[in-house]
């Protein structure tokens, strides 16, 4: 047990303890190191001007993502290399990406431009060429608001890749990785005036830490949870970190059951999906920032319960179910059962969500997924749908259809699902099936659309599925 | 060689990409400094009751609590003086600020926001125009342009055709939000960090509502994170708080909005409600045109009255209009008062006649594009705007003809219309715009500027112009037209800060005039300082060389050197004529001064010249639409603009790639959501949504067409700042132009912006107008 943390910055190691641990990373890079080069806009996660780059130790390597600092939180630093914007320079002179991006009139006003900076240098660490799209999918978590992006784009093409210095070369990991080595068995508990922070390193001292604390916030990504500290003066009073916990990192094919561990973030899901579930993986393509998918996970995303969860449409549908370990043991819960109400679920004080178990797609069933929002990326959803059926001979069955945004929780459609199963794939069967989905929910009307506006979706979709599969 | 027409890196390029550029926030924190923040009203319109600060007072780390009794002065605004600062009677916006808090940490700061008790008495708000229309509630008297005989003109159209157009407004969404840091000086003096567009304007309004003189007040502004003309105005009440707080504590103190305050409390652009009729012949050629524009002002004038001029002056847009009467009123409500954004209300009164185009088509049954053309103003008739100027160096017949054929119109139209019969999921839709942008502060006085330069000993320039940098590049511009000058290289030159002790009563930095007013003073001065450098030339190779009587109009400058070009081989370098002629005793120092001629503007006629000259552009955008979800996508997007001779090309397409995409926020995915009581919940970029990266259209060709002719600006070059955003109006007409291909016999109407929800909601309209065959002209009248 140890009542610290310690990680690196730009190749510089710190140590921190105490009550220290609990203010966001942006926090202190400004305000404590001041080191005013990354930027907090909306301080939600929302726009990128904050970017980082974290290493984690993957495959006995440091592999770099980009993540948002103002929702990081220092406790969840613990082993890791945090490089920022100015830890991109080479002995003080501009990068290959920086080059570019000067050359190319990347930056107008500039404050978006380090969080593009950053973004950029994590893509071109991970990759040695890139496509257009590769940097348009890099930078989806940055917003900018002078350039018009083309610019960035046109940068990020002219980066002379040759002139590219891995942060690997640039940061020798050997001391970091020896220093990590030492302390990754050591779980961390920190009391601070009323806050508590426990990172164990195996499941049983997370079950205990959460009995043992009321109102445990349970993070991986903390992703939510930070938006809640900055914007609602949120003030956990306990924070039980996953980090530590090996076991909990799983993400196999089992059969014909993915199992996806509570610590497998939303991006290594997206890569590992990608030839699986093709319809899954577009839906987490277009999830959110990039930042949010490398700390956020699809435990996480349950585990919030918000009823227009962009992942659980297809978890409804595939009538996932969720691993939950607690002091009497672990159980099984189908992830319909979960949910009782709005953001409240089947779970015990003492317990957590260790794993996700999802089916997969049989062959010769169809599945499509939707996701309908404001703006295609980046954004959160005004609804989604999930339409998981097989036809035979012209005829529908095995129907399973789930519906978010359309009420407290994600819905199946019973009638609806009743109503299509057996009849012939027409365009006028789902016309009519749009009809009675509309019975089935009730939608509210809220800043993302109005009720009428998710009506209407609940309807089309049906037919827009059929246009899509006849 | 010059380096104006150069492609330059931006001034501060190096140090944005470092992360070394420094804001407000950025600066470093003094060991004494205060946090200010503020606490506003909890109704968007009430009668202020009972402050209690006792509780907040209590808190440790909070040293000052300040109400409106606190200012020498409360009544300010950049047009009409009727704007407070702090509530003194009655709040007209939600979260508009009562009490200014002065703390030493951000945790006290938390708490005291918290612990300051209002009690107010809630009145019934106004929230839209035709609310404020209602109660007659406006904040300024109507205004008019008119020309022709209005009644005459209806006579002779072979239709008339009414509608009315609605626009949404749009967030600035700069990035960094509105802050100031202000130090304490001797004898109540501060010095003023803003990030503003408008240092003068803070200067002032700080002198004048702490009870000090202009001369007390320096404001400094190194550089924005965007304004987009959100920092025109209303950049002064952050930094009124903070100097209140510096002056009151001898302390330094730092205000920084959060985005979510930020986007609830400052003004935007103005949505409009337009009211229009318009009589047309049966080729679309416009006979007579009367709009009532109606914009939503918010709480206080601000520069609403300003914006709807520009407005008015831009209901013509590209189109001759013979008989004409354009109306415009500012209406007032419990919004916050809103502002300029880059238009400047030019959008609002453009977009309105483009939506006009579509519709006289949609009537005729004819390509769009064709009933532009056909109203185009001409290069030598039906040359002249409603107002009385004459389109000068009119480039739009040449855009049309030169876009026509670079965006493949015809070949695409036809295709559209083939997707749009065959496609049962998706729709597309097609359309080209214009745009003529007025170029010049419609109030005279305001087109006026000053440069300060000075020449250092190792030959080195710092110029200081009333200019500010917001990343439109202006400082670089600066930078080349001064180097040229003297022909030295760019980096020999560095502009300063603006401040208001250098660049004295100097306008703001608006209207896409930047680099043509302070350009233009810069140069002044340069000339002057040349002269003079010419004459010492003169002098000392006249002095070296037999047989030449010095003659400073020989003498020439040219890549670092300066020579009489009778004796080229005798030159001396830049930075050895500067010593030389420190030693004669020659000022190195000026002062330059520009006001644009020729250009005035009278209300009571409401005619005059307002405008230097135009910029203008060509814009074709095509769109696809999914049935089912109201889902937009951008295909492609075709952006053709006359900037005259650009100085910096690099600079330039950003503005243009930037104008446009911000312009396609507006008129898509950019929609500000209001709770029944007035507070925005569309406040932040989770729930207010710019375009992102991947909205970009699929093809996006961005170019202009080679002009040297624009003899009457700075260089021959045109301004740049705000025309292109009007390009992206292409892509709400394309949607219209989408949804025409489904609304059978009826125009289809579009509220601004269309967004998916709009969008679907158009389309299921029609869908059961079509299923019931229920048809409805909105045609009025057939002559």
């Amino acid at each position: 047990m140890r009542d610290f943390i310690h990680f690196y910055l730009n190749g510089k190691p710190v140590t921190l303890s105490g009550s220290a641990v609990f203010q966001t990373l942006s926090d202190f890079l400004r305000y404590e190191r001041g080191a005013t080069g990354t930027k907090v806009v909306c301080a939600e996660g929302d726009c990128g001007a904050c970017t980082v780059l974290l290493g984690k130790v993957e495959a006995g390597a440091l592999a770099y993502r980009a993540v948002n600092s103002c929702i990081q939180s220092l406790y969840q630093l613990d082993c890791t290399h945090v490089i920022t914007v100015e830890g991109v320079k080479l002995n003080g002179t501009l990068c290959a990406v920086q080059e570019a991006m000067t050359a190319n009139h990347a930056a107008q006003c500039g404050y978006c431009t380090p969080g593009f900076v950053v973004s950029m240098c994590g893509l071109f660490d991970a990759q040695t060429s890139v496509t257009e799209q590769d940097i348009k999918d890099a930078l989806t978590g940055n917003l900018c608001r002078c350039t018009g992006y083309e610019p960035i784009i046109k940068s990020g093409l002219a980066v002379e890749t040759d002139r590219v210095v891995k942060f690997s070369q640039m940061y020798p990991q050997a001391e970091m990785l020896e220093s990590f080595r030492k302390l990754a068995d050591q779980p961390i508990y920190i009391q601070a005036g009323n806050q508590t922070f426990g990172s164990p390193t195996e499941t049983a001292g997370a079950i205990k830490f959460k009995a043992g604390h009321e109102k445990t916030v349970v993070v991986q990504g903390a992703t939510d949870v930070g938006v809640w500290c900055n914007k609602r003066n949120f003030v956990p009073p306990a924070v039980l970190s996953l980090s530590k916990i090996e076991e909990l990192k799983d993400l196999t094919i089992a059969g014909d059951v993915v199992r996806v561990g509570a610590r497998v973030t939303l991006s290594e899901l997206e890569a590992f999906i990608k030839d699986v579930v093709p319809e899954f993986y577009a839906i987490l393509n277009i999830f959110g920032a990039p930042q949010i998918k490398n700390a956020g996970t699809l435990a996480g995303n349950i585990a919030n319960g918000s009823p227009i969860a962009d992942t659980l449409p297809f978890l409804f549908v595939m009538e996932a179910e969720l691993e939950l370990a607690g002091g009497q043991g672990s159980r099984r819960v189908g992830i319909r059962e979960f949910y009782k109400g709005y953001k409240t679920f089947d779970l015990a004080a003492d317990e957590i969500i260790v794993r996700v178990h999802i089916p997969l797609p049989q062959p010769g069933e169809t599945l499509k997924l939707y996701k309908v929002s404001k703006r295609k990326d980046l954004d959160i959803s005004t609804f989604t749908a999930a339409i998981r059926l097989t036809v035979e001979q012209g005829m529908v069955g095995n129907v399973r259809i789930a519906y978010g945004g359309v009420g407290p929780v994600v819905l199946r459609l019973p009638r609806t699902e009743a109503f299509l199963s057996g009849k012939t794939h027409t365009l006028e069967t789902y016309e009519a099936a749009g009809l009675l989905a509309r019975e089935e929910i009730t939608p509210i009307s809220d800043v993302r659309g109005s009720s009428e506006f998710r009506f209407q979706l609940a309807e089309n979709i049906l037919q827009k599925f059929f246009y899509e599969t006849c | 060689m010059p380096v104006v027409g150069k492609n330059i890196p931006h001034d501060s390029a190096r140090g944005h990409v470092s992360g070394e550029s420094l804001y407000i926030d950025d600066m470093p924190f003094a060991r004494n400094e205060l946090l200010v923040d503020f606490v506003g009203s909890p109704f968007a319109h009430g009668k202020l009751i009972d402050i209690d600060l006792s509780e907040a007072q209590r808190i440790p780390g909070v040293v000052g609590l300040y109400t409106a009794k606190d200012l020498a002065c409360n009544l300010f605004g950049p047009i009409l003086k009727d704007e407070v600062l702090l509530v003194e009677d009655v709040a007209w916006f939600l979260g508009e600020p009562i009490v200014v808090i002065a703390a030493e940490t951000r945790d006290a700061m938390r708490q005291a926001k918290a612990a300051v008790r209002i009690t107010m008495e809630e009145l019934p708000p106004v929230f839209t125009i035709s609310e404020a229309i209602a109660k007659q509630q406006f904040l300024a008297p109507e205004r008019f342009i008119r020309r022709g005989d209005l009644a005459a003109g209806f006579a002779a159209a072979d239709h008339l055709l009414e509608g009315v157009f609605t626009n949404g407004g749009q967030d600035h969404f700069y990035l960094e939000s509105q802050a100031a840091l202000v130090y304490p000086g001797e004898n109540n003096t501060l010095t003023v960090h803003s990030s503003t567009q408008h240092p003068t304007e803070v200067q002032e309004i700080v002198a004048k509502l702490l009870g000090l003189q202009n001369n007390q007040v320096v404001c400094i502004t190194k550089r924005m994170g965007g304004g987009f003309g959100g920092k025109e105005s209303q950049a002064t009440h952050p930094a009124v708080m903070a100097g209140l707080v510096a002056l009151r504590h001898k302390r330094p103190a730092r205000i920084v909005f959060t985005k979510d305050d930020d986007m609830k409390v400052t003004g935007k652009r103005h949505p409009f409600e337009n009211r229009y009729k318009v009589g047309f012949t049966n080729d679309g050629v416009i006979t007579a045109f009367q709009v009532e524009l109606y914009s939503n002002g918010g709480a206080y004038a601000d520069l609403s009255t300003a914006v709807m001029a520009r407005a008015m002056t831009h209901a013509d847009n590209a189109y001759f209009l013979p008989n004409v009467e354009i109306k415009g009123v500012c209406c007032r409500t419990n919004l916050p008062p809103n502002t300029a954004f880059r238009g400047f209300g030019g959008p609002q009164g453009t977009v309105t006649i483009e939506n006009i185009m579509e519709e006289i088509a949609f009537l005729l049954k004819k390509d769009p594009l064709e009933v532009r053309r056909a109203n185009l103003y001409g290069e030598t008739e039906r040359n002249v705007t409603p107002y009385g100027e004459i389109v000068m160096n009119n480039m739009l017949p040449r855009l049309a003809a030169e876009q026509f054929r670079r965006s493949d119109y015809e070949n695409r139209r036809e295709a559209v219309r083939r997707f749009n019969a065959e496609s049962k999921t998706h729709l597309k839709g097609l359309s080209c715009t214009f745009v003529k942008f007025g170029i010049s502060f419609n109030t005279k006085f305001l087109n006026q500027a000053s440069a300060l330069v000075n020449i250092y000993l190792d030959g080195t320039v710092q110029v200081s112009t009333g200019a500010t940098e917001m990343g439109q590049g202006v400082n670089t511009k600066i930078r080349q037209v001064v180097a040229d000058q003297f022909a030295i290289e760019p980096e020999a030159v560095i502009l300063m800060p603006t401040s208001t002790e250098k660049s004295n009563n100097a306008s703001a930095t608006a209207a896409s005039s930047g680099a043509d007013l302070n350009g233009s003073a810069a140069v002044d001065a340069c000339q002057r300082l040349r002269t003079r450098l010419a004459e010492a030339a003169a002098k000392f190779i006249a002095s070296k060389e037999a047989d030449i009587e010095a003659s400073p109009s020989n003498i020439l400058f040219e890549d670092g050197y300066v020579f009489d070009n009778r004796r080229p081989a005798r030159r001396m370098s830049f930075k050895e004529l500067v010593k030389y002629a420190y030693h004669q005793r020659i000022s190195l120092g000026e002062r330059g001064f520009y006001a644009t001629q020729g250009i005035d503007w009278n209300w009571e006629t409401g005619s005059g010249n307002p405008f230097l000259y135009y910029t203008m552009g060509c814009s074709v955008a095509e769109v696809l639409l999914d049935r089912f979800t109201g889902a937009l996508k951008v295909l492609r997007s075709d952006v053709l603009m006359d900037i005259g001779k650009s100085i910096n090309p690099g600079i330039d397409r950003g503005q243009l790639t930037g104008a446009y995409i911000q312009g396609m926020g507006w008129v898509t995915t950019e929609e500000l959501k209001y709770a029944a009581n007035g507070d925005l919940l569309s406040h932040s970029p989770t729930t207010y949504k710019i375009p992102n990266i991947q909205d970009l259209p699929e093809v996006f060709n961005v170019d202009w067409i080679e002009n040297d002719t624009n003899e009457v600006n700075l260089l021959r070059s045109k301004a740049v700042g705000e025309p292109p955003l009007l390009m992206a109006i292409a892509v709400w007409t394309a949607v219209k132009d989408a949804l025409s291909a489904v609304s059978g016999d009826e125009i289809p109407r579009l509220h601004l912006p269309a967004t998916n929800e709009e969008i679907l909601m158009r389309l299921t309209h029609y869908r059961k107008t079509a299923a019931s065959s229920v048809t409805e002209t909105v045609e009025t009248a057939r002559v």
